[in-house]
């Protein structure tokens, strides 16, 4: 897949039950990468997803995977990978069964299916335990049995919904490492829906923010956190002349528990926040630039929504 | 001499894609394989394989008695003395194969239901049609396994048994079309019936109670309260006996009475009647049964 190549894309999308919008005149495209997908409980998400995986048909506008409208092509499933966050596995049969199954069930012919069934399952660290009834897994390995039945007929485009759900943190990271290594090393494109954000942060390239049904932020992760960057200053005393030294500069403060968080640094900034701290004699503790997080998006006035 | 072991990496499919026609096609072999536990462990293929044994040792005995009788008495003692054959084996076996199709036919929905795996076929390049008619297709083919795997030992016991064995061939060829027919009969109506129960619950334990209940709870119901209804009532009551639907067929297709159709008052009613009560047993649940997997939903 080449870099840049529109894999899904969404045109004035809308869906509504009943009174209820769902979705609500929503547009964006995803290329080649990992795409985290964010929101609350409610925010369009999984809407957003079942109109893309094809389950479920827009009210209005189209819905596109890999050039294909998402509702009316069947075919373009087997180009498509899902790992659903609920339980989706039979617990009688082996992890090398059941992947070869659902291979053949993805379009590809038997032998091909039990090759692909066994390579998915090496690269998941599942190969030793491949003959082992699913029932008997952990749940690390069950989600890595998930991965790999939406990997196993190489998918150009994956959907992941809240892949590290109930796992503990070892396992999380694993998962976690999984996934990049699906893009980077596989080549396959991700797009990945969580709650936490500080794995979308870590893994993700880029992000789409879903609120209300509407879309509020579509973009690159690192330039998002760039463009947000703030210096934290924490001083010993005389914090309120510090604050009004700043103001009287022009520069954006805002007061935190332990400091003081400055906007937009740039060389001016700093000349300004030297000249600060002299002129209300404070002591300076600490300085650093610090990034916002993505939980920030989610935070109004200073509040968790 | 040592070697050295390369990790050549991920290596992206590049073979061809099939579609919709392999899934269908995965759907339908993996429905066979889950009907007789093949892929399972040792516990999965109890309940299949014994039912599976149980009818082919009834066909065995059957055909053991009669070729018995042929040799001690004489030939064609077996048909002077009435000794069950192929006409009377579906009548014979079907309360097997109905409890058979109870306790497997909802392996092949209920746990796709009850683990979530629907869910992962509903993004599979396949419709809910295309899935649930794969699951039909594979659990009619192994009851049509389970009804003429007997009829073939017994066929061939009897023609085996016979003195003149070609002598047999040739006057009974006929019974081959017949028990295939028969057979297939009851294979379409015990696969419909118990995925269509299947289909209404995750719990296969439920749907194995509820199909036996159905079966063995309708024949004593039925069968008193047509005797106490005399005439056309008594005879319409009869033909609720769920597990006389496919041996009225089977009496028709063979142009005979089997033993546990002999007393029913429905036998009074015309073949045709008959006829299009078990395709109405059977097109009514099969199409239920679409309407319930079209789009798919867990």
């Amino acid at each position: 897949m080449t870099s840049g190549q529109v894999l899904l894309a969404v045109e004035n999308l809308s869906k509504r039950y009943g009174d209820v919008i769902a979705l609500n005149d929503v547009s964006f495209h995803i290329t080649d990468g990992i795409t985290g997908i964010l929101g609350e409980n409610g925010a369009g998400k999984s809407t957003a997803i079942k109109i893309l995986l094809g389950l479920l048909r827009p009210t209005s506008g189209t819905a596109t995977v890999l050039g294909k409208n998402a509702f009316d092509s069947v075919e373009v499933r087997s180009r498509v990978g899902y790992m659903p966050e609920h339980d989706c596995l039979p617990t009688l049969v082996s992890a090398a069964e059941f992947l070869t199954h659902m291979a053949e069930a993805s379009g590809l012919p038997p032998s091909a299916a039990r090759t692909r069934a066994a390579d998915t399952l090496r690269h998941a660290g599942l190969f030793e335990e491949r003959y082992r009834a699913i029932g008997g897994y952990s749940t690390g390995m069950k989600q890595r049995v998930k991965l790999c039945q939406a990997l196993v007929h190489d998918p150009a485009f994956v959907f992941l919904d809240e892949p590290t759900a109930g796992l503990d943190p070892a396992g999380r990271e694993e998962m976690l490492s999984l996934i990049r290594k699906t893009h980077r090393e596989f080549g396959i494109s991700v797009l990945f829906s969580s709650h936490l954000m500080a794995d979308v942060e870590r893994t993700c390239d880029r992000i789409i923010v879903l609120q209300g049904g509407q879309l509020v932020h579509s973009g690159e992760v690192a330039q998002f956190t760039k463009e947000t960057e703030t210096v934290f200053i924490e001083v010993d005393s005389n914090r309120e002349d510090l604050v009004t030294a700043l103001q009287r500069r022009g520069v954006v403060v805002t007061a935190e528990r332990s400091g003081l968080t400055i906007e937009g640094p740039d060389h001016s900034v700093y000349e300004h926040v030297r000249d600060a701290l002299v002129e209300a004699r404070a002591p300076l503790r600490r300085m650093a630039p610090r990034r916002r997080e993505l939980t920030e998006l989610f935070e109004r006035d200073g509040e968790r929504i | 001499m040592t070697g050295t072991v390369f990790d050549i990496g991920y290596q992206p499919y590049t073979g061809r894609r099939e579609g919709r026609d392999r899934s269908r096609k995965a759907i339908y072999k993996d429905g066979v394989r889950a009907a007789l536990g093949l892929g399972r462990g040792a516990r999965a293929k109890i309940l299949p394989w014994f039912f599976i044994s149980v009818l082919a040792a009834i066909a065995l005995v059957m055909a053991l008695i009669a070729g018995a009788a042929d040799r001690m008495v004489g030939p064609g003692a077996a048909a002077r003395l009435n000794l069950p054959s192929h006409s009377d084996f579906n009548g014979i076996a079907s309360i097997i194969m109905f409890v058979f199709a109870a306790v497997v036919g909802p392996e092949l929905l209920c746990p796709d239901r009850r683990n979530g795996v629907l869910n992962l076929y509903r993004v599979r390049p396949m419709t809910g049609t295309d899935y649930i008619f794969s699951r039909w297709l594979s659990f009619l083919t192994v009851m049509t396994a389970a009804a003429l795997l007997p009829q073939l030992i017994l066929f061939l016991g009897l023609s085996g048994g016979d003195p003149k064995p070609m002598d047999y061939l040739v006057t009974h060829w006929l019974d081959i079309p017949r028990f295939l027919t028969a057979g297939l009969a009851m294979a379409i109506y015990a696969t419909t019936l118990a995925l269509l129960t299947a289909s209404f619950t995750s719990r296969r334990a439920y749907a194995s109670v509820f199909l036996v209940g159905l079966f063995v709870i309708t024949t004593p119901f039925t069968v008193g309260l047509a005797e106490e209804v005399a005439g056309r009532g008594g005879q319409w009551i009869s033909m609720f006996n769920l597990t006389n639907i496919p041996v009225h067929v089977n009496d028709i297709i063979f142009d005979d009475v089997s033993e546990i159709t002999k007393e029913a008052p429905a036998r009074a009613l015309a073949e045709w009647i008959r006829l299009s009560w078990y395709a109405l047993w059977t097109v009514v649940p099969a199409g239920v049964l679409w309407a319930r997997y079209r789009k798919l939903a867990p």
